[in-house]
């Protein structure tokens, strides 16, 4: 395999913006992934700071970077920048995203009912995160045959103040179903299919024609939901290819304001996403591979010089000028823990900053202070190298980003995009400083790459 | 858990039995069968005490053949009945007692001696056999003797004995807890139930009581007067994701922990410990626990330790002490057999029996014991025809196959029926069908009616699709033409079916946090992503202490 | 040591653990080709990891002998194509496609093998027959009426691509040259200056050609190369869950290529199939772990791995000429899962004006011989149709694919010829040559160029690879 200035552990988001923008430098960089997890599994948003208590993104960054050990407290000064470059790049791709780091935060409903913080959206999650005016109605519309979105108890449970909080929901919320065309006879319908199959304008106004009807039927009823009279929440499957043009013709010809509400993974907002990442970095000239585990990693001192991916039999050894390391933290499979408390980092086996085996977990699933061990992670310096308990530096060349750094908590923070994008950002931007130059022996005699 | 209940009009019934584990439901069908009119109580779903937390084995008595050939032997009779009347509930997976190189030899010298004695088929087979049929088990075992062990799991098992009993005139309540007996002298002439949903109570005329409540006996003995001391031992259990075994094996020794792996359904099952706890509502389960376990049971499986652990439980046995015994210490020496109190001579209640002790495998002769004895007090004369009569629901002969719901789901939908627990093979007709003839008030009801949410998943995707389904169904029957039966049945879950979801996810949780480790860790840290990033699973938590019958016991399997 | 130490010792090495891995995060079912395009297939996840849990004695081998005989519950899997992206995409390491080969082979086993199945997996047996009998064979192939007999009969879909029968083996050709040459009886060159090739039997039967390319290359580069005797590599059997004879063959090329390998020869194949079967699935399928196999897969190499390690060690000659086209460039499913990246990508880089293109599609649908049987040929025709779709619209005059059977589907379905990397190395090296006005280096021409002289083996007589749909091409007979 050829060699690259950077290698990039890990294809999440902030594998794949670390990857961006090293490209944009015009080193050469890889992308490897023992498979697909961030993104595949998330709401496609991009939550930076989402702190109850909090009035925008910004405020809860600020809050966040003061805390000591967070990552913010490095990375406050990235992450409008890198926000801003990132949501330019996706646009690039056709997938437009809505809210910045002053836009109010709001309580977007939710597929099973509930509600979250978030500001900055996808423009088709975004009408979800309007606040409610007097009146205004709100319709739930699920697919027959398709499990993942059950229209009654989401309209039951956002008709309860509670998810609401402080804020006011909707006057009334009502739940409808639809057939859609040539799927009667179908039980195990996937958010992924019905995306693909909205991709095709000739079945995708069928569809459209049927939700009508079923708007209209619920208009005929006492106290149905007239046109114009509010918004529509449909499954997040407005197409996976063409979802920009599916989300237009959506809006044009629904009587009701349509927005998308993330499911359980696979995500399709999600999969969009990656999607347009992977795209930008291939017309940048950098790779990804898929289904690539790290067998081990060759150093000399502090510097990491080859990495090797474990291929059918042997491995296969490319050499490397620095290396990103976007492995995800527990979830993305990045530090895994043993039944005696020992969690190991993955890759380069670096120390992991955890609290003691006896707190990782509280006793309630849904503690109000979230879980100890959710902080677990490599602690870095403000240039993202990651560091010993005495601080100083393990590798020279090597970045950690995105949910691999300590000191966050994420869930209840909401702040993992947001860190993942500005690390993913910062990294690129320390690194080309210190990343070896290409060997002559690999150079390439001219030749478009793929 | 079981058919729904309607409330009858005059609450007098001739026995009144407490506690709706196996043998409470045994009892409750022995009795029935016999022609006595009679009612169970229990305070949450049926099989939700001791019941619904034991190993899942059925034993063949080889455990207790050298220590106590009569336990042994009632084993081995139950274990043929068994057989017999609940074939679906059992699965023939027979059994190997092993000897690990840790294990003496004077043990295994008289361990088919005693099986033979017992009456149990006992067979030494060569090593390299048993270690083809079961590649995962230690290669350094010496000696494999097969024996005719399976498993069961109980809710099933539960649910066709109080069917039977109803067929035959009797009746069984969950969400209904004992709140107090009244006396006149020596005979209770009532008790007073609360059901634990709406929080009404009921007043229940009786001739007699028989206390099925096992660990709790001694709980409802004090509500009618009467001492009795239980030694509830607590045992842990490991569940791993899959079956690195389809034969039950035992260690060939003297009984200790962690020294038997049962498969049951998907699951395999190590246990377990023995811990006295003062009360049976109150234990947790410790890594310390775990860790003594696994190490265990890597003298069993060597690879334990990589293989996907999936969650942990316990439970606690009604051991009895009788009052001559008090020296002994150690839990394992109480006796397991089973013992029939009658109260009126020991503590002058004339109409009050406690079955206590004893195992599942034995539970229907626990019942015949104790009904026996009830219906000599009642002058009763029908002889006890639970043994021979196969109970409903079965087919006789046809015992679980564990590709059943796998070949049935691909016969009809062709891989394309709505599965709504996926990892368990849950559908949606299933469910239906559940929620039709049963009352289900969580999501933890409709488990143990279905197995949804027993997988490696542990209800990441099954949970809000449940709930779904239940609103779902609600909507319907509250709107015109909606379908018949579905009203009220599950009122009470529907009432806020995404709370349901909040409650089930607390109570697998805790089942993971004491094993939280590897990829079930990283399942965990997945599911919460999903629900608490993207879901907002958060605005539906109710931060009041929750209402009792939600919240009705912990870690449960 | 014995099977069960044997067994246990890689038991945790066993697909059938490796279902303890899945977080069931369903994005298995996100990148599967098959699930994309039918409602017939559940999905990876179902058919993988999620049935597993109810399939008895799941962490046994599969067909050993005097194994347990295992009820198999569901039949769904069948229709997975054993393309592998659901191994390459899950983050947890499950591997859903070998459990599902595996899976398919317990249906099977007990059973006698449908006559399609067992039929498809005697590529020896065919393939000396067809030679043998060439000229009708051929013919045959391509009668329409013939075809449809076949799909009745046999279940092989009457437009099933398939390429002419050579006129006699790569074997019995290879032995000619090098009696003529003088070299049947030479002594062996050390493995400094030679590699064991390991052809395959498209190169034996139909694809002569691209052994020539590829032994040119070799020869250039400084290495003879060393036809041993060999068959089938077995791996048509594993994909219709025939076991036991794929163990044979496996066992026979085993024995034979042990002895190269522990002299420090390397193995070098020409079809990515045939290697990743030795390199990978002789063991994790077959349950082959003793020293001789794996010796010999440690051994094993694809070519283009093999000659871009030769340009990374700076010791490939990159005397390329220019070839100024553009080159659709399809990677199969089985070069992915031997987890070296795109090696021909990287070698068409140092051809001057060479436009490779990677069409970046997941899979052509033939998987094998998957997209050939009747009940399948649909939905290969549906999983490979945007591929097909981009190779027409390049207007490229050729593709590459390294892998035979993708091949033929992709020239069958697009009408565009569809050849081998090293065949368009060589096209190059011949460019670069002409350039300079002189002839090529050492070896020069064909292997079997004298052959080809003398009619019937040559590249393009082989191009009439005839499908039913996507483009005609004219018979060169």
């Amino acid at each position: 395999m050829p060699s690259a200035d950077v290698v990039v552990v890990g294809a999440g988001l902030s594998g794949l913006t670390a990857a961006l923008a090293v490209a944009e430098t015009g080193a050469r960089v890889q992308v490897v992934a023992k498979g697909h997890a961030g993104t595949h599994w998330g709401s496609g948003g991009l939550d930076v700071a989402g702190l109850p208590g909090t009035a925008t993104p910004r405020e809860g960054l600020a809050s966040l970077a003061a805390l000591p050990g967070h990552p913010y407290a490095h990375l406050a000064g990235d992450v409008a920048p890198a926000l801003e470059w990132l949501r330019a790049l996706l646009a690039a791709q056709g997938l437009a995203y809505q809210g910045d780091l002053d836009t109010p935060l709001q309580l977007v409903p939710t597929s099973i009912g509930g509600t979250r913080l978030a500001a900055i959206l996808p423009a088709a999650q975004a009408p979800a995160a309007r606040p409610w005016a007097a009146g205004e109605r709100l319709v739930v519309c699920g697919i027959a045959g398709f499990k993942d979105f059950w229209p009654d108890a989401i309209a039951a449970s956002l008709s309860r103040p509670r998810v609401w909080a402080e804020t006011s929901g909707p006057e009334r919320v009502d739940a409808v179903s639809v057939e859609l065309p040539g799927l009667a006879a179908r039980h195990n319908l996937s958010a992924l299919e019905l995306a693909r199959r909205l991709d095709d304008p000739s079945w995708r106004a069928a569809a459209i024609d049927r939700i009508v009807s079923a708007l209209e039927a619920n208009a005929a009823k006492p106290g149905g939901a007239r046109p114009g009279s509010g918004r529509l929440a449909l499954p997040a499957i407005l197409g996976l290819n063409d979802h920009a043009a599916a989300f237009d013709e959506f809006r044009r010809c629904l009587p009701m304001e349509p927005f998308e509400m993330p499911l359980v993974q696979p995500s399709v907002p999600g999969i969009r996403l990656y999607n347009a990442l992977r795209a930008a970095l291939i017309g940048a000239g950098g790779r990804v591979l898929i289904g690539e585990p790290v067998a081990q990693v060759d150093r000399t001192g502090d510097r990491v010089i080859a990495v090797a991916m474990e291929a059918a039999v042997r491995t296969a050894t490319f050499r490397t000028g620095a290396l990103i390391l976007a492995t995800g933290g527990i979830a993305g499979g990045g530090i895994v823990a043993d039944n005696d408390g020992h969690l190991e980092e993955m890759v380069l086996g670096m120390p992991v900053e955890a609290p003691e085996f006896a707190d990782w977990l509280a006793p309630d699933a849904f503690d109000p202070s979230g879980h100890p061990l959710e902080a677990a992670g490599i602690r870095t310096d403000a240039d993202l190298r990651p560091v010993d308990r005495s601080g100083k530096p393990i590798f020279e060349n090597v970045r950690v980003v995105g949910t691999m750094l300590a000191g966050q908590r994420y869930l209840r923070e909401r702040c993992r995009d947001g860190v993942s994008i500005a690390s993913g950002w910062r990294a690129a931007k320390t690194l080309t400083a210190v990343a070896v130059p290409l060997p002559v022996a690999a150079a390439a005699s001219g030749s478009v790459r793929p | 858990m079981v058919e729904s209940s309607r409330m009858t009009e005059s609450h007098a019934f001739d026995v009144l039995v407490v506690g709706g584990g196996a043998t409470g439901a045994g009892v409750l069908r022995d009795l029935a069968r016999r022609g006595l009119r009679s009612l169970l109580v229990e305070r949450g779903d049926f099989g939700t005490g001791t019941t619904g937390r034991y190993h899942g084995l059925l034993h063949s008595g080889g455990r207790y053949a050298v220590k106590d050939s009569q336990a042994a032997r009632e084993c081995i009779d139950e274990n043929r009945v068994l057989r017999r009347i609940a074939p679906a509930s059992v699965e023939d997976t027979g059994g190997y007692f092993v000897a690990t190189p840790d294990d003496p030899d004077d043990y295994l010298d008289v361990f088919p001696a005693a099986c033979e004695k017992a009456g149990i088929e006992c067979d030494e087979i060569p090593v390299a056999q048993a270690l083809r049929r079961e590649p995962a088990l230690n290669p350094k075992i010496r000696r494999v003797f097969r024996l005719p062990d399976g498993s069961i799991e109980p809710w099933n098992l539960i649910d066709a004995n109080v069917a039977d009993a109803r067929a035959h005139g009797s009746d069984a309540w969950s969400y209904h807890r004992v709140v107090g007996f009244e006396r006149e002298g020596e005979r209770i002439v009532a008790a007073t139930v609360r059901d634990e949903r709406s929080g009404t109570t009921t007043k229940v005329s009786t001739r007699f009581v028989v206390s099925a409540a096992g660990a709790w006996a001694g709980q409802i003995a004090a509500m009618a007067g009467v001492e009795l001391t239980m030694r509830p031992g607590k045992g842990v259990m490991l569940i791993y994701n899959q079956r690195m075994t389809d034969t039950v094996v035992n260690r060939c020794h003297k009984a200790g922990d962690g020294d038997i792996m049962v498969p049951v359904h998907t699951v395999a099952i190590l246990g377990t410990t023995d811990v006295k706890v003062p009360d049976p509502d109150v234990y947790e389960i410790t890594r310390g626990e775990v860790a003594e376990l696994i190490a265990e049971g890597e003298k069993l499986f060597p690879d334990l330790g990589r293989m996907r652990l999936m969650r942990a439980y316990a439970g606690v046995r009604p051991l009895y002490q009788p009052p001559a015994d008090t020296q002994a210490s150690d839990n394992r020496a109480v006796s397991r057999a089973h013992t029939v109190i009658d109260h009126a001579n020991r503590d002058g209640v004339d109409n009050f029996v406690s079955i206590v002790g004893g195992k599942l495998t034995t539970f229907r002769l626990m019942a015949q014991d104790t009904v026996d004895v009830v219906a000599a007090k009642l002058g009763v004369t029908e002889p006890c025809t639970t043994a021979d009569t196969v109970l409903p629901n079965q087919e006789p002969g046809k015992t679980y196959w564990l590709g059943h719901r796998l070949a049935e789901h691909e016969a009809e939908g062709g891989g394309d029926a709505a599965l709504l627990c996926e990892c368990e093979f849950v559908t949606r007709p299933m469910l239906n069908a559940f929620l039709d003839t049963h009352s289900a008030c969580s999501i933890d009801d409709i488990r143990r009616g279905t197995r949804l949410g027993m997988g490696p998943c542990q209800g990441g995707f099954c949970t809000f699709r449940a709930a779904g389904l239940v609103a779902e169904r609600a909507a319907g029957s509250a709107g015109a033409g909606g379908p018949a039966g579905a009203g009220g049945a599950d009122a009470t879950l529907a009432d806020d079916a995404d709370q349901a979801i909040v409650g089930y996810l607390r109570e697998r949780f805790k089942g993971t946090r004491p094993i939280a480790a590897g990829r079930q860790l990283q399942e965990l840290w997945m599911v919460m992503g999903m629900y608490v990033g993207a879901l907002g699973i958060e605005s539906l938590v109710d931060r009041e202490p929750a209402e009792p019958a939600r919240e009705v016991v912990d870690a449960q399997r | 040591m014995t099977i069960a130490e044997l067994v246990r010792e890689a038991s945790l090495d066993q697909v059938g653990y490796s279902s303890d891995q899945c977080l069931k995060c369903n994005v298995c079912n996100t990148v599967c080709p098959v699930a994309r395009v039918t409602d017939l297939f559940p999905g990876p996840k179902y058919v993988g990891p999620q049935a597993a849990r109810f399939r008895m004695g799941r962490t046994q081998p599969v067909q050993l002998k005097d194994a347990p005989r295992l009820e198999s519950p569901d039949v769904t899997v069948d229709y997975c194509s054993g393309c592998g992206w659901c191994t390459a995409a899950c983050p947890a390491g499950v591997k859903i496609a070998e459990m599902n080969s595996q899976s398919r082979a317990r249906l099977k086993a007990g059973h006698r093998p449908k006559l399609r199945d067992w039929g498809l997996g005697q590529t020896d047996l065919t393939g000396h027959m067809g030679v043998l009998f060439s000229p009708i064979g051929n013919w045959a192939l391509h009668n329409r009426p013939v075809r449809r007999m076949m799909e009745l009969t046999v279940g092989v879909h009457h437009k099933a691509p398939f390429p002419n029968f050579s006129r006699r083996t790569f074997q019995s050709a290879w032995k000619r040259r090098q009696k003529r040459r003088g070299l049947s009886r030479a002594p062996m060159p050390g493995p400094d200056k030679a590699v064991v090739y390991f052809h395959g039997c498209a190169v034996n039967y139909y694809e002569p050609h691209v052994a020539n390319a590829a032994i040119a290359i070799l020869e250039r580069n400084g290495y003879q190369v060393i036809v041993p005797p060999q068959v089938c590599c077995g791996l048509p059997l594993i994909s219709n869950g025939i076991y036991g004879e794929a163990r044979d063959k496996a066992n026979e090329n085993i024995k034979i290529l042990a002895d190269y390998a522990r002299k420090g020869y390397k193995i070098v194949g020409t079809s990515t199939s045939c290697t990743h079967t030795i390199k990978a699935e002789y063991r994790e399928m077959l349950d082959l772990r003793d020293d001789d196999a794996t010796v010999v897969a440690q051994a094993t190499w694809d070519i283009c791995e093999f000659l871009l390690y030769l340009h990374e060690q700076g010791k490939l000659d990159t005397s390329f000429g220019r070839l100024d086209e553009d080159l659709p460039y399809h990677a199969p499913c089985q070069l992915r899962s031997h987890g070296i990246g795109l090696p021909a990508m990287d070698l068409f880089a140092l051809v001057p004006g060479l436009r490779a293109r990677d069409m970046d599609h997941d899979c052509c649908g033939m998987a094998g011989t998957y997209g050939m049987k009747k009940e399948k040929y649909d939905i290969a025709m549906a999983v490979g149709a945007p591929l097909f779709e981009k190779v027409r619209a390049s207007g490229a005059t050729e593709a590459a694919c390294d892998s035979e059977t993708c091949r033929w589907q992709i020239e069958g379905a697009s009408g565009v010829r569809t050849k081998h990397p090293v065949e368009i190395l060589q096209a190059a090296y011949r460019a670069g040559d002409a350039a300079r006005g002189g002839s090529s280096g050492v070896g020069g021409g064909s292997a079997t160029g004298e052959d080809a002289a003398r009619g019937g083996d040559s590249p393009e007589a082989h191009a009439a690879v005839r499908a039913g749909s996507g483009g005609s091409r004219a018979r060169n007979r």
